[in-house]
């Protein structure tokens, strides 16, 4: 079975903003809310900045002392309920079909029980509830079960390319006709183990990042959730009567079998992500008139990088754009939302959409000064975009890559009609 | 359920458990249908005590990875890394010929061991002092990393979490890469580590656990006879009727099994009064379920009224998250050999170990259940005689 995978709603929280629209709004304003330090104690001498959620988020009605549920997994159900809402999809429409969840994570997954663990260590009876938090919580299973949800569950753990695996691996649950409808998505909060863990490595900046801009000290850490409904086209039609946002045209992913932390010099791996989700786009496209990857390429109007401001992933991405996408625009958003992580590449997808429906991409928060190394300069302000298609790409941990083509238009012409 | 269309056979197995390593021992375990547990010490300060776990050994990875490549791998990666090489050798497949291997690796807790460490580390050395490696041998996907690595696989690379469903949801997706073309073998499997502070103090804070049984007794639901166990156990998937490859291009594999369905989702829907589950015009000729002696999923499998030969191979492996990994590979054994072996059994009207001829073992249904209230099933259908 091959189905057009149909985006019927999406749904985001992040520093940047509690809902979509909000997080464009202040995106192409230029705001960055950062937060000089995390929203926990620390001992590192000069704390690293953050970009928390620093709004409160939806209890789903639960008494706090109910809510066993990790933060990972209510920014998790945040961004559900944010999807749906937007999606128009009716819960009985939605009980009566499969409906997968996918959700991508780090710290969802992650046993980071440091004082369940200090206690123990010392000889105390540890509270046992962050051990319960952590058994509740996994974010894929949360949002199945809240929504009364009867398909396939899956929180995908490829670190910092979560995000952009589970909505992959979601579009082919749906032409595998696996599911009908799949929520698919990523979430993480901010947590003291990845901060001091990122701090060891050290690849935390000090500063404010800037992504692709020669000083660049590293990458500020983020929180946040995004979550997309994608359902099989036919059943959409069928069930939906509401015009899609958007298409999943494409996926790839590539691994470079190189290093556990570092991408590989020549981005082996992204290269390969790259070309898969190209490949894919051309074969779902169906098409006579696009019948290879270029063709793809050509009608790009943009690339949401992965663009931490690390000195090796902005090398070896930039490195890969020089090649393989010399003439397309691209810029990182993890200027105004941090490095989120397992929602990272979600959050990434769902701003892409966003970007391509307003026509407008925000400048690269953060960027000043060419890097000779990289020898590309991402949008440095706000700029009109004139195709309906446009990439969003991650890197991570293990050499995990991974690639999304997104389009207004189910046949990607490369006009924005 | 929902049937698998193309033919996605199991063609590789290796295992690594407390059973000992390969399927020679596993199925040498099956046949006496229990692994003796080993008592492990448990060192916390308000007390020591000793409680049984089933542990895995790992020394035979040595054959397949140099000891000096192996230095900065834990225990956790290293089971995954063995688990692996023994499914790809399994079918004479040679690290040199995995560049296009698809890689999936499910795990309910990841890298337990090496995540205190790195907590270790914070408590005893301040924030600022921590130990880069244990964070970053910590990742989720590290066992996936190492297998790529080691493997030179570069194929796509996935690790899903999802407790005590996490492999039936990986194998949705090892599926769907293989019948949508993304690579010609997946290389699928679970691990899972046996830790003291989740498997022993967490799990006696959670329940009244009765330390004193000497395996677990797994078609007793109301009684609480869980053991810690650990391991890996790994499948290669691929697709078609036979698979060519490996080291002799001419070397043709039979398939163990066939996946043949797949279904996941809320235990309560499904009907327990009359839980046959099947695909086609019938049913499956044996059930395995993933009982395990834990008290709250135990509560929901005697919920079921099974209707024909029901097993347990959870006292030949223990109690971990990726349990159902090991039942895949007993399910797939049992079809090649087309036998029962003598693991934990339970007939309709009956609870024992002297029954039940089954003439002719064609498909066999994994059935998991999380304490959580999830369900994932799996059906395997028999191959073509795999020495034919």
């Amino acid at each position: 079975m091959t189905s057009t995978v149909v985006i019927n709603g999406m749904g985001c929280v992040c520093a940047a903003g509690n809902n979509v629209e909000q997080i464009v709004d202040s995106m192409l304003s230029g705001e960055r809310y950062v937060c000089s330090a995390p929203p926990f104690a620390t001992s590192h001498p000069h704390p690293y900045p953050v970009f928390s959620v620093t709004s409160p988020l939806h209890d789903f009605g639960l008494p706090a002392e109910d809510i066993v549920y990790l933060r990972t997994a209510l920014l998790g159900l945040n961004a559900a309920q944010q999807a749906l809402d937007n999606s128009c999809w009716d819960m009985k429409s939605l009980r009566s079909l499969k409906v997968g969840v996918c959700i991508g994570t780090t710290v969802g997954s992650s046993m980071d029980v440091e004082k369940f663990y200090a206690d123990y260590r010392s000889g105390k009876t540890p509270d046992m509830r962050p051990v319960n938090c952590f058994y509740d919580g996994n974010p894929a299973t949360i949002i199945s079960k809240y929504f009364a949800f009867n398909g396939p569950c899956q929180t995908i753990v490829n670190a910092c390319s979560s995000g952009t695996d589970a909505i992959g691996t979601a579009t082919m649950w749906l032409r595998s006709g696996m599911c009908d409808v799949v929520l698919a998505g990523g979430a993480d909060e901010l947590c003291r183990t990845t901060y001091n863990g990122f701090a060891a490595l050290q690849i935390s900046s000090p500063e404010l990042c800037s992504p692709f801009s020669v000083e660049r000290s590293g990458l500020n850490l983020g929180e946040g959730a995004a979550v997309m409904v994608l359902a099989r086209e036919e059943i959409a039609a069928e069930f939906q009567g509401k015009e899609s946002l958007g298409y999943i045209l494409g996926y790839g992913s590539g691994t470079d079998a190189w290093h556990l932390t570092a991408p590989h010099p020549e981005g082996r791996g992204l290269k390969q992500a790259l070309n898969e989700a190209f490949s894919n786009t051309v074969k779902n496209i169906n098409d006579d008139a696009v019948d290879d990857n270029g063709a793809i390429v050509e009608r790009l109007a943009f690339v949401n990088t992965h663009g931490t401001g690390t000195r090796d992933n902005d090398c070896v991405e930039g490195a890969v754009l020089s090649q393989l996408l010399p003439k397309v625009l691209f810029h990182s958003t993890k200027g105004y939302t941090g490095h989120t992580l397992g929602a990272a590449g979600a959050i990434e997808a769902v701003l892409t959409l966003a970007f391509l429906r307003r026509g407008q991409i925000p400048a690269s928060a953060g960027f000043s000064t060419i890097d000779p190394e990289i020898e590309r300069t991402p949008v440095t302000e706000n700029t009109t975009i004139s195709s309906d298609i446009a990439l969003s790409e991650s890197l991570a941990f293990g050499g995990n890559n991974a690639a999304l083509v997104i389009s207004l238009n189910r046949s990607a012409s490369g006009v924005i009609s | 359920m929902t049937a698998v269309t193309d033919k996605i056979a199991i063609s590789g197995i290796g295992c690594v458990g407390a059973f000992g390593c390969g399927t020679q021992d596993y199925v040498a375990a099956l046949k006496r249908g229990y692994v003796d547990a080993l008592p492990q010490e448990k060192n916390h300060p308000d007390g020591t005590s000793f409680l049984p776990a089933l542990l895995a050994d790992t020394a035979h990875l040595t054959d397949y990875v140099p000891r000096r490549a192996l230095r900065r791998i834990d225990h956790y990666a290293r089971m995954a890394l063995l688990g692996g090489y023994l499914a790809l050798a399994d079918v004479g497949l040679s690290s040199d010929q995995c560049e296009k291997l698809g890689v999936i690796v499910a795990s309910g807790y990841g890298a337990l061991t090496t995540t205190f460490n790195f907590l270790d580390s914070v408590l005893d050395d301040g924030d600022s002092c921590t130990s880069p490696t244990s964070f970053s041998n910590s990742v989720h996907n590290v066992a996936a990393a190492y297998l790529s690595m080691q493997l030179q696989a570069f194929g796509p690379s996935l690790t899903v979490s999802q407790f005590e469903l996490s492999v039936c949801s990986a194998l949705h997706t090892a599926v769907c890469w293989l019948e949508q073309g993304r690579v010609d073998k997946v290389l699928i499997g679970g691990v899972d580590e046996y830790n003291p502070v989740v498997n022993d103090y967490c799990r006696q804070r959670f329940s009244d656990h009765d330390v004193s049984i000497g395996n677990i007794d797994p078609f007793n639901f109301n009684s609480c006879s869980t053991i810690a166990g650990e391991g890996a156990a790994f499948l290669l998937l691929t697709k078609g009727d036979k698979w060519c490859g490996g080291e002799s291009e001419q070397a043709c594999h039979a398939p163990y099994a066939y996946v043949g369905a797949l279904s996941s989702g809320n235990f309560s829907r499904l009907d327990c009064k009359d839980y046959s589950p099947q695909v086609g015009q019938r049913g499956s000729d044996l059930m395995i379920i993933g009982a395990d002696g834990q008290c709250d999923s135990g509560n929901l499998y005697s919920q079921l009224q099974f209707d024909r030969p029901t097993l347990s191979c959870s006292p030949c492996y223990g109690a971990l998250p990726v349990g159902q990994a090991f039942d895949l590979v007993a399910a797939a054994l049992m079809l090649r050999e087309q036998s029962m072996f003598a693991v934990n059994r339970y007939q309709t009207g009956t609870n024992g170990n002297n029954v039940n001829f089954v003439p002719k073992i064609d498909t066999i249904t994994s059935l998991k259940i999380a304490p959580t209230g999830q369900f994932g099933q799996i059906e395997l259908c028999a191959g073509v005689d795999r020495d034919a």
